[in-house]
């Protein structure tokens, strides 16, 4: 167990070593913005090595801190060089439209019977498929204010879960599918990235 | 247990997690809370440039919403210093510096001026690559102790390696660039005087804070 841990921190040690001297030879901007992102990975390492409950608790706002900032970064980048342009419009490939459908439902359909977390990762990701393959019209400010709604849901159940334990499963199955439509709608807008109207 | 920064004033317990006030800190604490006030109520400067060997100045002009956002972010700034000063958990300390590091490059962010955005961008990098230090450290003292909580690592019969503080000081170092203020100079001729200098203070802050840290556990 030790010895897996030693090892484990030999390798990302290295690992960072190497990010880092990738980082000092590199010089164009965008390119040293995504070299940044290798010791996220690596930072993150760093935290799972440890394998317990806790180390996994504490992965989600490391990794939250690292997109947070690879956004904020990309955008002051975006900025100062100037992209303005619109991104153009999607790949034309006949598969695109018809899989997206049916991949989307059963992702989807396997995401709700998975329900929490992972869940909503999994139908998330169907949406994103859905999204960015086809043009889209829908209202995100709906789906936005499900969101909303549902994260309110996920709170309420932490509220039961501490004040009145004895409701214990109800507080699980709110929070599970509550979770699972904030995680979802949250993903899907990835999947609208590239633009188009209501987004 | 080496007290340097006095016995608790306060603590506020939730469960393991806990946040305490010693004498140290609530100076800190208080110092951020004054700057955070004096940001939300004064009046952002009008920046004028002299032109060197004659009588000509040149006055800039600067939006109502860039001033707005930037305002926005130095109190989120301030609040994320102040979480950071009471904190009694090294990871949620790790990630109040960490904020402070995203808001310093917020706070210059909504510069139309490309050489500040040029230096926010080079110093949004450092602060990235600093949280590898900066978890890392903490991630460390988690594996070797088994216990993240500043006053249970403080009370003794834990072996804190001393690479792990060696690490956290380093990750904060990168965040908030604290002794190495000249690194940020160019940052700081962005217009709007009493935003830039937060950016400033929270780093000083965070490292006296990081320094106690590292000399208590």
């Amino acid at each position: 167990m030790i010895a897996d841990y030693s090892i484990g921190l030999l390798v990302a040690f290295a690992s960072a070593g190497v990010a880092f001297f990738a980082l000092m030879r590199e010089t164009d901007g965008l390119h040293r913005l995504l070299l940044t992102d290798l010791i996220e990975v690596v930072t993150l390492a760093f935290i799972a090595l440890v394998g317990t409950d806790l180390a996994e608790a504490l992965i989600l706002p490391g990794l939250v801190v690292g997109v947070s900032e690879l956004i904020a970064l990309s955008e002051i980048y975006r900025v100062k060089e100037g992209y303005v342009r619109p991104p153009a419009a999607g790949l034309q490939i006949e598969v695109m439209e018809s899989a997206p459908g049916i991949l989307a439902a059963i992702l989807v359909v396997y995401g709700i019977v998975l329900s929490g977390f992972s869940g909503g990762a999994v139908a998330g990701l169907g949406v994103i498929f859905y999204f960015l393959s086809r043009s889209h019209s829908e209202r995100f400010e709906l789906i936005e204010t499900a969101s909303g709604y549902s994260w309110v849901l996920w709170i309420v159940a932490f509220f039961v879960f501490m004040l009145l334990p004895e409701y214990w499963f109800f507080a699980v199955m709110l929070a599970g599918s509550a979770i699972l439509v904030k995680v979802m709608a949250k993903m899907s807008l990835i999947g609208t990235m590239r633009g188009g109207p209501d987004v | 247990m080496s007290e340097i920064g006095g016995s608790d004033l306060f603590v506020l317990e939730f469960g393991d997690i806990l946040h305490y006030y010693t004498p140290y800190t609530t100076t800190l604490f208080v110092l951020a809370l004054i700057f955070t006030g004096l940001a939300i109520l004064s009046r952002p400067e009008g920046q004028v440039d002299i032109a060197f060997g004659g009588d000509a100045y040149y006055a800039k002009e600067t939006a109502v919403s860039e001033m707005r956002f930037r305002r926005f972010m130095t109190i989120a700034c301030g609040l994320a210093t102040m979480g950071a000063m009471g904190s009694g958990d090294i990871f949620n300390f790790t990630l109040f510096a960490s904020l402070v590091g995203i808001t310093n490059v917020g706070i210059v962010a909504a510069v139309k001026s490309r050489h500040v955005l040029d230096a926010a961008y080079e110093y949004g990098i450092v602060a990235m690559v600093a949280t590898l230090p900066l978890f890392g450290g903490a991630a460390l003292i988690l594996a070797t102790t088994g216990t993240l909580s500043i006053p249970a690592l403080a009370a003794g019969g834990f072996a804190v390696p001393p690479i792990g503080k060696a690490l956290l000081a380093l990750g904060v170092i990168g965040e908030g660039m604290a002794p190495f203020y000249a690194a940020k100079a160019e940052m700081f001729r962005a217009p709007g005087a009493p935003y830039v200098i937060m950016c400033s203070l929270s780093s000083l802050l965070i490292f006296l804070r990081v320094v106690e840290i590292a000399i208590t556990i």
